[in-house]
Formats: C-alpha cells, structure tokens, sequence
C-alpha cells in the first residue's frame, strides 16, 4: 500500500502542478458548458421569445388587416419590431439584417376574406419576404404561424358572416379560438415519473456533453507524465526497484479516474449554480437513489473509458507532442461523430449512425437516459456496459505494447 | 560477492549477440570498473544485474546465491543509477526522494531518515525544496545518484554518472562514489573517462564485442613486463644525443619533450636518466613499467569507431 500510496501522491503532485492539463481539465469544460447552455438556450425553450425580428407590412390599411396583424403578433414569438410602410423599406430592412422575417398584407386583404366584398376569384397572396440565412426550420414555423392565424382569422369571419345571414348572434359572437383544443408539450420519460415536467433546458444538453468532452481529455497530463517518465529511464528505474508493472498502471488510472469524479462534480455545480447567474437554465437533477446511483455509474463508466483510452494513447505515441495531436484531434472526432459538439438529432440518418461508432456518443446516451429520460440503473446499464468493453479493449492494447516494448 | 559465468544474451533481430560468454568475478568491497566501447555489451550487462533484462544463457551468483533468489530475497540491496535524469523534474528534490522512498516500500520513519541520509551523502539539502527541472546538470547527477541510494544497496551499479558535469561536480561525485565503495559495498562504474576509472576503481574489466578482453586489479592491468618507459623531458633532446641514444635503442620514439621506449632493463634506467640531465634535459616525469590504460584500452578494443 505504501508504494500504491506513493504513485498515488506523485501523479497528484504532478497533475496540480501542469497549469495547462489542469486548464484543459476543468476551465474549459466550464467555459464550454456556460458558453453554450447560453447560445443554445432559445433553441430548447418551445416558448422562448426568439431574437429574430420581423415586420408587417400593411398595404391593405383596412380593419380586417389591422386586426390579423394584431392577432398575428400576440402569437408569434419572434421579436416584433412594428410595421413598415412598403414592400421595398422591408426588403431593405432584411437586407440590412435589421429583421429575418416581413410579411406583407395585399391591397385587398379585408376585402377578400369570408366576410368581405370582392368575389371569390379575386384571392390577393400574402408575401413573406425571408432572409435568406435564416434557418428553413424557422421560416417554416413563421409560414405556419401566419397561416394558422388566418385560418382562424378567416373562420371567425365566415362564422360572423353565417350569424348575420342567419340571424343567429351566438355565431357571431362566437371566436374560434376558443374552440381550440390546446397541444402541450412533455418530456417523455423513460421511469414515467415527474409527467408534466417540461422539456429539458439547454443546460441539460450541455454539462453531460462537455462533461464527457473534458474527461477523455485526461488524455493530457496522463501521457505527458508517462512518456516522460519512459523516455528518461524512470520506468526502468522502477522496474529495477522491481515495482510490478500492475502497481504502475494502477498508479495512475485511480488518480484519473478521481480527477474525472471531480470534474463531474464541478459540472454538475456549474450546471445548477453558475448557468442560472449568468442567466440560463438551472440543471435539473434526477431525483432518487436509484437515479444518482445511475448517474455515478454513467460516470464512473466514462472515466473508465477515458482513462483507458489515455493510456492507450501514451502507449502509442513516442513524444508528448504525438500525445497531444494523437489524443487531442481524437478526443474533436470522437465528440463531433458522436454528438457533443452538434447535438445527433441534427445530423442526417447515416451521421446518426456513424455516431454510434464513438465511445462519446455511448456516454452521452447514458447520461441523457438519466437526465433527460429520469431513467433509473437498469436503463444506464446498457451505455455503462459497451464504455466498460471499450474501456477493457483500450486497456488491454495499452498492456501489450507496453509489455512488449517495456524491459522486463 | 559477483560471480558471473558463461553469460549471453541475443536481441531479437540483431546479428550478434550482446553478451557472448561473459566470465567475471566482482569482489565484495570496491569500485569495479567496467569499460567498453559503445555496443560493447556494458548496458546490457548492467540491465541484467538490474533486473531488467533476462540472460539467454550462463548465471549469475551473488554470495553463492542465484541472482534471481537474491534480488526476491534482498528487493533494495541491488540499485541502478541509468545514465538517463531518472526522476521527476515537476518534483522537488525532496518529493522525487520521498516518492522512490516509497517505491520501495519503506515506512515514514524509515523513509524520512533514508531521505535525510541520502541528501547528506549527496548535499541536496541546500537544494532540497528546489524542483528538479530547475536543477543545474550537477545537481541533477546527484539527485540521481541520491535516489540510487535509498535502499542502502550492497551491489550499486552507476551507468556513466558523471556525464555532463562541471569539474568541481564531478570531484564531488567521484570523491561520493569512492567513500560509498567502503562498508562492504560493491560498485560497479562504467565510463569513457579512462582517468576516473584509474582514480577510483580498483578492479577493472574491459568487455568488447560481448565478451571479456581483460580483467584484472588495476595495477594488474597497467603492470608492464616489458619495462615500459615514458618521459616527459625539461626540453627537447639534442640532436646528437636523440642520435646516440637511437643507435642504443632502436625502438625510442621522441616527440618534443616527449620520450617514449617499449622496452628498457630496469638496470639501465638510472644511468639514462642521469645522461639526460647531463645533456640538460632533466627528466620532469617518469612513467616506467606501467601501462597508461587508455592505451591499452585501444589496444584491446582497436581503433576503429563504432558508432
């Protein structure tokens, strides 16, 4: 125990003492995590006002037009910056990026609605003028909201119409809107508990992506210090002071895998603390035994993983510059396949299933099957397995070209 | 205390074997020195007394023990000292000599006073809080050597110790290794510096091409029968004198102040030496039935390089 003891303090000492592993350890996942819980906090908040502007045009200036163009607004959630003269001051408005989004109202708008005087042939097109970096997600939903409110919009006027011809006032009366049946929006959960929580925030997406980024990153101060100590004799020399090589590994996969605890601790704290100052989502904890034991184990399942694949990678490379390219670019594969940097559900169907290739995109599962799902063990078993095979796999390769390079 | 017999060892891939039949016996007490041209088998043979390599063939005894029974039954009486910076340069000294204390299991109390011993016998006190990347190369080969000393081992085997150090350091560690020889503690050195193996050891081998080409006490090796004479003269020989001695000594060789005879009767040395100061050419040094080990380092391994 006394030379298990000894390893142990050493990698410590050595680690507190590498400004940039500690840096590349746990300043940039923080970084990471608050920078894009905040970017990213619009695009999972069903109800979040969005940034993008947007104008009417009334060309019409008739009550009807008036009054979609005010139902119009209380339904969109896009930033409203009022109306514009003419179809040319929008366009030179989205030229100038002031707005994403005008909706110009024809001349004869009123008149061609249910209740209206022109006849049924004479249909003047409403014009949506979009700039053109907008997302086509967005333009749809825009287009969606402008045709949804002048359906109801139109219904409201055949029903009014309908009472005065038929001297009914209950349907003139009436408002379609209130017939409305609403949709809400829930999370599925895989335990079932909490069913009326609302989606997950950004910040849900963001900690266990970059927690998972910045472990396999051990990747740095472990070679460092092992390719160190191979190229000035060290090892030998602790070979010579016959310190079995178990004791050497164990040396320093337990330091790593305590660092990786801590990390996801800081994350976590990040997550709950210092998203929400800077004015993002708190992360929302799973709560229960069974759920925190699911969440360690997902943990505990990538340390393993990265740990491992570290010191396959200090096995591998000659230099600590070979290190850091080596594992450095592979840690950005691993996490662009795997969908830490750009979340899976974005990409197309054969960039989903290239990034079942990489072990990031295993951990991220599991971490989202007990943040986001509520999933319990035995729903996190599965993720923690495959990282524990590869885990193993890595291992077991860093063992052989140790061994067979390594002077008995 | 060494007995090393019919020792071969063959890398794989390689055409000739490392060690070809190694035969040495190393004494119990003393600086053994152990010579040899780069590839000639030295590290090798150092890696195997270290544990780190394994012999093909032949044994190795130490007290009439196998090496193998030896090292599981004594872990810390056989120490290296590569000639690599073998530490960690993030850590103190005192952290570096802590850690190797450690490695070998040694308790805190043991550990600490082994510590503060091995600062003492090296004096890193002054330096002992200093991290090692910080150190100047001397330094370095202390800690290095300190770190060797830990486990207060009976067999200390140092692979080029003084390699890239200042004068003084090197007095230093040379005055160091020769005050560790006593207290029955073996040795073994092996450098290029022909004059710190003639300062420090008293037993030397020369090894080539894997095999033992001489081995011996040192006085042994550079004892000449042959009656060996070198002078370095006050000033140059006068011609006619250079001739009359040539015509008595066919073999003489001048070079400047320089004298050299491959062979001269001990009887006729006085009378030599009293002509040259006859002639004005007092002999300022005398060199006589005694080889320079250099020489016969080259004589023994030949000129040719090696790398």
């Amino acid at each position: 125990m006394t030379r298990l003891l000894a390893l142990w303090r050493k990698e410590t000492i050595a680690l507190l003492r590498d400004r940039h592993g500690l840096a590349a350890l746990f300043l940039m996942p923080m970084i990471f995590i608050l920078v894009m819980s905040l970017a990213l906090r619009d695009a999972f908040d069903v109800g979040a006002a969005s940034d993008l502007g947007y104008a009417i045009v009334d060309l019409d200036h008739s009550a009807a037009s008036a009054r979609y163009a005010e139902g119009l607004r209380r339904l969109l959630t896009f930033r409203d910056t009022g109306m514009l003269a003419d179809e040319a001051a929008a366009r030179a408005a989205l030229a100038d990026g002031r707005i994403g989004f005008a909706l110009v109202l024809p001349a004869g708008f009123g008149a061609a609605q249910p209740d209206g005087a022109a006849p049924r042939e004479a249909r003047p097109a409403l014009r949506l003028l979009v700039d053109p970096v907008v997302p086509q997600a967005l333009q749809t939903a825009f287009r969606l909201h402008t045709e949804a409110e002048l359906g109801r919009f139109q219904a409201e006027a055949l029903l009014q119409r309908l009472g005065r011809t038929l001297m009914i006032p209950e349907l003139q009366a009436l408002d379609p809107a209130t017939l409305a049946l609403p949709v809400e929006v829930l999370a599925a959960r895989g335990s079932g508990r909490d069913p009326l929580a609302a989606l997950p925030s950004s910040v849900q997406q963001s900690v266990p992506a970059w927690l998972i980024f910045s472990m396999f990153f051990v990747v740095i101060p472990l070679s460092a210090v092992f390719i160190a100590e191979r190229q000035h004799g060290t090892l030998q020399r602790l070979a010579s002071q016959q310190l079995p090589y178990a004791l050497v590994l164990a040396g320093k996969l337990l330091p790593f895998f305590v660092v990786n605890q801590v990390q996801a601790v800081l994350m976590v704290l990040v997550g709950l603390y210092l998203v929400p100052l800077a004015g993002g989502e708190a992360l929302v904890l799973p709560a229960g035994t069974d759920a925190l034991a699911a969440l360690w184990l997902v943990s505990a399942a990538v340390s393993a993983a990265a740990v491992c694949w570290a010191l396959l990678i200090a096995s591998l490379a000659r230099t600590v510059e070979q290190a850091t390219v080596i594992g450095g670019v592979g840690n950005i594969l691993m996490g662009a396949v795997g969908g830490i940097m750009v979340p899976a559900f974005f990409m197309p169907a054969f960039m989903q299933q290239l990034a079942q290739l990489s072990p990031m995109a295993w951990a991220l599962e599991g971490f989202h099957r007990v943040l986001l799902q509520h999933g319990g063990s035995a729903q996190a078993i599965g993720p923690a397995a495959a990282l524990l095979c590869f885990a193993l796999a890595a291992l077991g390769a860093a063992l052989i070209l140790n061994l067979r390079s390594r002077p008995r | 205390m060494l007995r090393i017999r019919g020792l071969v060892h063959h890398y794989p891939r390689q055409p000739q074997p490392a060690l070809a039949g190694i035969d040495l016996d190393v004494p119990g007490e003393g600086v053994f020195g152990l010579l040899g041209p780069n590839g000639a088998g030295k590290t090798t043979l150092i890696s195997i007394l270290a544990g780190l390599l394994d012999a093909d063939a032949g044994g190795i005894d130490i007290d009439g023990e196998s090496l193998a029974a030896y090292r599981r039954r004594h872990p810390a009486a056989i120490a290296l000292v590569p000639q690599e910076h073998a530490f960690y340069p993030m850590l103190t000294v005192t952290e570096n000599l802590r850690f190797f204390a450690g490695v070998l299991g040694l308790g805190r109390t043991e550990a600490r006073a082994r510590v503060a011993a091995a600062s003492a016998a090296t004096q890193l006190e002054g330096v002992a809080g200093q991290r090692a990347e910080t150190l100047s190369g001397g330094l370095r080969r202390r800690l290095n050597l300190a770190i060797g000393l830990l486990g207060a081992p009976r067999l200390l085997l140092l692979d080029e110790p003084t390699v890239g150090v200042d004068p003084q350091s090197r007095a230093f560690l040379l005055d160091t290794i020769r005050g560790l020889a006593g207290d029955g503690r073996t040795v073994i050195y092996t450098s290029h510096y022909m004059d710190e193996v003639e300062a420090l050891c008293s037993r030397v081998a020369i090894i080539d091409h894997g095999r033992v080409l001489a081995a011996d006490t040192l006085a042994g090796l550079l004892h000449d029968d042959a009656g060996r004479l070198a002078l370095r003269l006050a000033q140059p020989l006068p011609a006619a004198l250079a001739a009359r001695l040539a015509a008595q000594h066919p073999a003489l060789h001048t070079h400047g102040c320089e004298v050299l005879l491959p062979a001269l009767e001990p009887a006729a040395l006085p009378a030599l030496l009293t002509e040259l100061a006859a002639a004005g050419c007092p002999a300022q040094a005398v060199d006589y039935g005694r080889q320079n080990l250099e020489t016969l380092f080259m004589r023994l391994t030949r000129r040719s390089l090696r790398d």
